[in-house]
């Protein structure tokens, strides 16, 4: 598979995936489920998730590895602020906070560190670029994102961001699910939240699919997914058609692909159930939490056996900030299974984005972006570039007061 | 003596908790659940009806006590710690149970610990890591001259539990001397500047000075520090830098520092608590009126109901064994005592 086909399974991926999972943010499972039984039809645009991350590009593609915090605060200033009147239209808390930040006359690390949403999702949730711009390289997609992050973004926040970077720049070289959320892991220090949630996350799963597809008497109630209450009887006894391996996909651990979703609610309920328990925070009415999010994301992804459409519907049905759960998702496996791999009706809904959070990517689409991220790591390879050069050499600050100049 | 000054600490921090606005819905907690719904509801009616006459916290049928003047969650807090002092914080966190109503940081810490996240994690794995809670905690500590890092670990991370550090090198300091300018100096000698609570207590301390008094540094501080993004106001690193600010331009004063920091309405849940804790911590006793020590003194138990009764200053008193309490004001006026 090509870098292109990788490059735009990703960021069409990343739309599709912030686009189903829309309508069902802040809902509870119950609700998702009640509402739409499973959520596997599009119904709305985009939101920041898709955006934010065509901006995140437009760093790389004017920087590239030479990108900084500081090249990143100038973009802010100079594309973002002054197109801000009023209110800053779908802006979660990190954004606006490094705004005020910024207006203040802050600058990175402390326009990250002044706001109280630091550990925010907002870089998790446009991070995955960086991993398009290093395939198989996760350490340095993590440098990068984590150069993004600085701006808007400390502790936990980064880290979320990273662990992204780092997850998809593992995919767009083809590793499987569980190799995938290595690379993600390893990219984070094993002291901390994100890296705690993500392990916990992985564990309820590997413990679902252990169920699901173990002998039966093994399977009694609760035995899927660790704490009792969180697993109704029955949660472990899936039809035996569920034990089959998936269809054509890579390697994976497969626990709510279509046949198993369909053939066993109750079991993929049980799962919901104790990936929240694992991993969702309940005295906070806020649903942002980086690494509540990407552990969930990442979860998805690998039960849904790094197959997009499984993994994002049932990324999606996790509620919580289920847009960028869902992006998150649809990114990794996207980056995996190359364009092809994201369902035909989801592409068909992705349009030009309307730069309703962020004016200044209005008219851009995704498959573009990917294209132009590919042209760029292309041309770098071509080079033999060991040094990574900045592939554009033109400083940001040049720049300023002009419209974007694509990619 | 520092006898007075620890009183002047708990006394203190109870009369800014008063203070607050935010103290009487705390206090609202005592009432029946459906009362706070109807609140709610008129608040709702307000929006419908384009009502700028405010809903209020209310007695309909239930006792009115609680609804007067009063100290509320910080209060019983700082009496928690210390009556839990000598226990190890992660063991009296636990014991807590159930019957709790606290900050988000304590609430998910509590989940932490239940899940078997022990700290530093259980503050660390926390979305607000960076809250105030240990930093009302860290009054008793600092008021013993101990290290209250284990204490803020259970709950916060990072500014959280800077913002502890700072107060309870700011509160033994002014318990040892009384200075407000040493108490300040003290706690920014633990924050970083490179930190938000270390680059906001700096700029607090810039804009309140250059302001002149308490009162005056209000919009200033408004203007340079509080976050207007989002919606929780109980960060260490807006709160402990106001804190310090208005302590040192009010030379220490509780009745200067204590009304202005009431003034900053986001903040108002805990900069006047934290406030009055350096501030009377500075004057002692003597220098909180006594319409505001026999206001402040008795907690009700609206977010500790264990505590309902509790009187603060004899509980201050227990850190002062040779000290009796007294309202004697001239007390202060023979500071001979070397720190606790």
């Amino acid at each position: 598979m090509t870098h292109r086909d990788r490059a735009r399974g990703c960021l069409l991926g990343l739309a599709a995936g912030d686009a189903l999972g829309a309508p069902a943010e802040n809902l509870t499972p119950a609700e998702i489920r009640r509402r739409w039984g499973r959520l596997t039809e599009i119904e709305r645009g985009g939101t920041d998730d898709t955006e934010y991350a065509i901006f995140a590009a437009s760093l790389l593609a004017r920087h590239g590895h030479a990108l900084t915090p500081a090249d990143v605060a100038a973009s802010y200033r100079a594309e973002v602020i002054p197109r801000v009147a009023g209110p800053m239209k779908g802006a979660g808390f990190s954004e606006l906070g490094t705004v005020e930040a910024l207006r203040r006359g802050l600058e990175p690390p402390l326009t990250g560190r002044v706001h109280q949403h630091g550990w925010s999702d907002g870089l998790a949730m446009r991070a995955a670029p960086y991993g398009v711009f290093c395939p198989g390289d996760p350490a340095e997609a993590a440098r990068l994102a984590e150069q993004d992050g600085l701006v808007s973004h400390s502790g936990e926040g980064v880290l979320g961001g990273r662990a992204v970077a780092g997850a998809v720049a593992a995919a767009m070289a083809g590793l499987p699910p569980d190799e995938v959320v290595r690379a993600a892991l390893s990219v984070v220090p094993a002291d901390s939240w994100t890296s705690r949630a993500l392990v916990r996350a992985r564990a309820a799963v590997e413990s679902a699919t252990n169920a699901t597809t173990g002998p039966a008497t093994t399977a009694g109630p609760g035995a899927a997914t660790g704490p009792a209450t969180t697993a109704g009887p029955g949660a472990a006894t899936g039809p035996a058609t569920t034990a089959a391996p998936q269809t054509g996909a890579e390697p994976g651990t497969g626990a709510v692909t279509e046949a198993g979703a369909q053939g066993d609610a109750s079991g993929e309920a049980a799962l919901v159930a104790a990936l929240h328990e694992a991993v969702v925070v309940p005295h906070y009415p806020w649903t942002d939490l980086a690494p509540e999010a990407v552990a969930l994301a990442l979860a998805a992804y690998l039960a849904g056996g790094g197959e997009v459409e499984a993994s994002v519907t049932f990324a999606v049905s996790l509620g919580r900030d289920a847009d960028t759960i869902g992006a998150i998702a649809g990114a990794v496996a996207g980056a995996g299974q190359g364009e092809s791999g994201v369902p035909a009706r989801w592409a068909a809904r992705i349009g030009p984005v309307a730069g309703a959070c962020l004016p200044v990517v209005a008219g851009r689409h995704v498959l573009d972006v990917a294209d132009e991220l590919s042209a760029l790591v292309q041309r770098s390879a071509q080079r033999g570039d060991p040094a990574r050069e900045d592939p554009v050499t033109e400083p940001s600050r040049d720049r300023a007061d002009g419209p974007p100049e694509g990619l | 003596m520092s006898g007075d000054r620890i009183q002047g600490a708990f006394v203190g921090l109870a009369v800014g908790d008063a203070a607050g606005w935010p103290a009487a819905r705390h206090r609202a907690a005592l009432h029946a659940p459906w009362s706070r719904r109807l609140h709610r509801e008129l608040d709702a009616f307000a929006e419908e009806h384009r009502l700028t006459t405010l809903p209020v916290p209310f007695a309909l049928n239930q006792p009115v006590a609680p609804l007067a003047l009063g100290p509320s969650d910080d209060a019983e807090w700082l009496a928690w710690t210390a009556l839990t002092i000598d226990r190890p914080r992660a063991e009296a966190f636990r014991e807590l149970g159930g019957d709790v109503r606290a900050r988000v940081s304590v609430a998910t810490a509590l989940g932490n610990l239940a899940r078997g996240v022990e700290p530093p994690a259980s503050g660390h794995d926390n979305p607000h890591h960076f809250d105030d809670a240990a930093a009302v905690r860290a009054v008793a500590f600092g008021a013993l001259g101990r290290d209250p890092t284990e204490d803020a670990q259970v709950t916060n991370s990072g500014d959280g539990v800077l913002g502890a550090q700072a107060m309870a090198r700011a509160v033994a300091e002014a318990v040892a001397t009384g200075s407000a300018a040493a108490a300040v100096r003290a706690a920014l000698d633990v924050l970083p500047a490179d930190t938000a609570i270390g680059h906001n207590a700096r700029l607090a301390l810039d804009v309140a000075r250059a302001a002149g008094d308490p009162f005056a540094a209000v919009p200033a501080l408004d203007a340079a520090l509080l976050d207007h993004v989002y919606s929780y106001a109980v960060g260490a690193a807006q709160t402990v830098p106001v804190a310090l600010a208005l302590t040192e331009v009010a030379g220490g004063s509780p009745a200067a520092a204590v009304p202005a920091a009431a003034c900053l309405a986001p903040l108002a849940d805990s900069a006047p608590a934290l406030t009055g804790a350096l501030t009377g911590a500075c004057g002692g006793l003597a220098a909180i009126a006594e319409g505001w020590i026999s206001t402040a003194r008795t907690l009700t138990g609206c977010c500790l109901p264990r505590l309902a009764g509790q009187d603060l200053l004899t509980l201050a008193a227990t850190f002062t064994p040779t000290f009796t309490p007294t309202f004697t004001p001239t007390l202060t006026t023979t500071s001979t005592e070397e720190p606790a």
